[in-house]
């Protein structure tokens, strides 16, 4: 498995990729506050038995600029892709997501999913998503979802109420929002995010 | 699996008639004149003349759309009979030609307002206004004295013009506007007939209003135009259906629907579409390019969308609402099935732009044969819409290895006090559940049609008792002989 960690605007993202038979990666893309950037990412899998696990993280404090652009395409049968995206977004930043899992004619027994979630803390900010589907074998099981909200003001309200403090139960709320993600990252990283929120 | 899924799906088209009444029509193409002619034959005010010369104008300077996710035969504007009307008999011009009563009849459609006689009700006839229109025109309206009472206007577009044309000046094409898109712009210039509906404040309409339109002559295409005005306080369900002979060509359907719902009214707008298809090798059938859109206008007001999409060689619409004003909300629920080459590109456009907007996405899409469905949608979060709520859910069905099903959804949220969710999801018929009803002595077609009824439940259940009943047994239909 080729377990990457990819820091946007530092280290350089492939923008295409080609599967074969067994093959499998797993990657996590961060955009840390302050950084804009275009990223297009093309996966072909061509053989079976492949798996791709790609996860994002995009960090939004004010003015940045961020579109990814994720097209995975199952063309062959029998392999599975996984995409999770979460970010907050603050200030007057924008981020346009883009995701198309493609699934070719007779790419039976494919399974592939993505998610992408996204907080808005600025009446500024705007996120925009487009989880695309486009498939032509009945044998998969595909899904995507999307979703945009705040933090829940309910549990702030739990965590004042037991004397933590708001501007941490904010943070805590943020962390929790990005655990999935998060949890792939070294020790180090995971915690310069988190105090960084 | 295959063979029971081929028997399934390769079902006749029962309305595919053709009804041999006497015709006029304008010649074919589509200059000014032609639109001079059919505005004279409607004996309509200079007003709307330059309206529809206007959106003529405009239209020629547009250009046909090409980003659906469609194969659309080329169209030739120039080939098209833009106006036929059965003739009047001069004898009896106030009375429906016999040959169209029987050809409603012969759909289900009771264009006389039958009795009901105290405790024999029949329950497939009951109280349902219709607006039939009939190629260019609209043959009759029923109920029209027993709404009027009430304050409500329901009849056909033409007569609107003539008896409220202040009520049509101040709503037509205030939700779609002239240049809003090709087909719009088309349908602007040449629209014929359709319906018109006005509910007055706080009346609540007593029976369903419906309209039901027929494509009869070859060569010709239908552009009806709908217009629905709720005000305050108002209640309405509204129910459209539509059916055309089987021929080997091509037939433009272009219609336009707009609906303005004031404050506190509630509008419910169903369509059960049932155009001609085309046959099991992709010939013929119609082309289905509608353009619907409603207003929220007021405070707390709500439209509900529900359509069940199973005609039609090609479909492209996507019924939208704007919720506008504060609290108001609005529904879409969707239920599209495509078999042999059919193909659907159907959707819808949520707008909030009001405080509390509410809305709810549920696509149910099932493909069969070779057919391609698209789910394509549009959530958009305004700025000003604060605490607006969006969910969306798009499923999709497929059955048979050839066919497609996508989802295309753009969701943009530009306010940090709304919500909004997405979820769609792609599977088939699975072996284990037709097993199962197998076993309990279900033949499998039948269980085909169980499974797929099940699925779009959700959606059948919104649909007004009359329709459902249609529409679950046009789902099980349309389906024949696409399993195996």
């Amino acid at each position: 498995m080729d377990n990457r960690i990819f820091i946007i605007g530092q280290d350089r993202l492939p923008e295409k990729l080609t599967l074969r038979d067994g093959q499998g990666i797993r990657w996590t893309l961060v955009a840390l506050p302050g950084v804009s950037a275009g990223l297009s990412l093309e996966v072909d899998i061509e053989g079976e038995g492949c798996e791709v696990d790609i996860a994002g993280l995009y960090l939004c404090k004010g003015g940045e600029n961020v579109s990814l652009d994720m097209n995975v395409r199952h063309n062959c049968p029998g392999s599975v892709s996984r995409q999770l995206f979460r970010g907050i977004l603050d200030g007057r930043s924008k981020v346009d997501f883009d995701g198309l899992i493609y699934v070719k004619k007779d790419a039976q027994r494919t399974k592939a999913f993505q998610e992408c979630k996204t907080i808005l803390l600025s009446r500024e900010a705007v996120i925009s998503t487009r989880p695309q589907l486009e498939i032509y074998a009945d044998d998969v099981e595909c899904s995507h979802g999307a979703a945009s909200g705040f933090l829940s003001p309910d549990e702030l309200f739990y965590m004042r109420s037991r004397g933590i403090p708001e501007e941490q139960a904010r943070r805590l709320q943020m962390a929790s929002f990005l655990s999935p993600v998060l949890q792939r990252l070294p020790q180090s990283l995971r915690e310069e995010i988190i105090s960084g929120l | 699996m295959d063979e029971l899924l081929k028997d399934i799906t390769s079902q006749e088209y029962k309305e595919g008639f053709v009804t041999e009444v006497e015709q006029e029509f304008a010649p074919k193409g589509l200059n000014e004149d032609i639109i001079r002619l059919i505005s004279k034959r409607k004996e309509e005010p200079q007003w709307l003349l330059e309206f529809r010369l206007d959106a003529f104008r405009r239209w020629k300077t547009m250009t046909q759309p090409s980003w659906g996710h469609l194969h659309l035969p080329p169209i030739d504007y120039q080939d098209i009979i833009y106006y036929a009307a059965p003739k009047k008999d001069k004898d009896r011009p106030k009375e429906i030609d016999p040959a169209l009563m029987e050809t409603f009849d012969k759909l289900g459609i009771p264009l006389k307002e039958r009795e009901f006689l105290a405790g024999v009700r029949d329950k497939s006839q009951s109280n349902v206004a219709v607006d039939a229109v009939f190629d260019s025109v609209s043959v009759t309206t029923t109920f029209r004295k027993a709404l009027s009472d009430k304050g409500i206007i329901f009849c056909s577009f033409n007569e609107a013009v003539h008896e409220h044309p202040e009520l049509v000046r101040k709503y037509l094409a205030s939700v779609v506007p002239v240049g809003d898109n090709f087909f719009a712009a088309l349908n602007s210039a040449v629209f014929t007939d359709g319906s018109f509906c006005y509910i007055p404040k706080g009346v609540k309409c007593p029976m369903e209003l419906s309209s039901y339109f027929r494509i009869n002559a070859s060569g010709t295409g239908q552009f009806e135009r709908t217009l629905i005005v709720a005000d305050e306080d108002s209640q309405l369900s509204y129910m459209e259906g539509c059916t055309a002979p089987m021929r080997d060509e091509n037939q433009l359907h272009a219609a336009v629907v707009e609906i303005v719902v004031e404050k506190g009214a509630d509008v419910k707008y169903s369509t059960v579409q049932n155009w001609y298809p085309g046959d099991s090798e992709g010939r013929g059938g119609i082309l289905n390019l509608v353009t619907k859109r409603g207003i929220c206008k007021g405070e707390g007001s709500h439209l509900s969308w529900t359509q069940v999409e199973t005609g039609s060689a090609v479909t492209w619409k996507y019924p939208s609402t704007i919720l506008k004003g504060d609290n108001s909300s609005s529904e879409f629920y969707s239920v599209a099935l495509t078999n042999n080459y059919q193909q659907a590109d159907t959707g819808t456009k949520m707008i909030h732009i009001g405080k509390g907007t509410r809305s709810r996405i549920i696509s149910k899409g099932i493909s069969a044969g070779h057919s391609e469905n698209s789910y394509r949608g549009l959530v958009r979060v305004n700025p000003g819409a604060d605490g607006a709520r969006n969910y969306s859910q798009c499923d999709s069905l497929l059955i048979g290895s050839l066919c497609g099903a996508h989802t295309f959804p753009v969701i943009m949220n530009q306010n940090p006090t709304a919500t909004v969710e997405h979820e769609a999801t792609t599977s088939k018929i699975s072996e284990d559940q037709l097993f199962y009803c197998n076993q309990r002595g279900i033949p499998p077609e039948d269980a085909v049609g169980l499974i797929v009824n099940g699925y779009a439940n959700e959606v059948l259940q919104r649909l007004p008792m009359e329709f459902a009943v249609e529409a679950r047994k046009l789902l099980s239909l349309s389906l024949e002989g696409s399993i195996g």
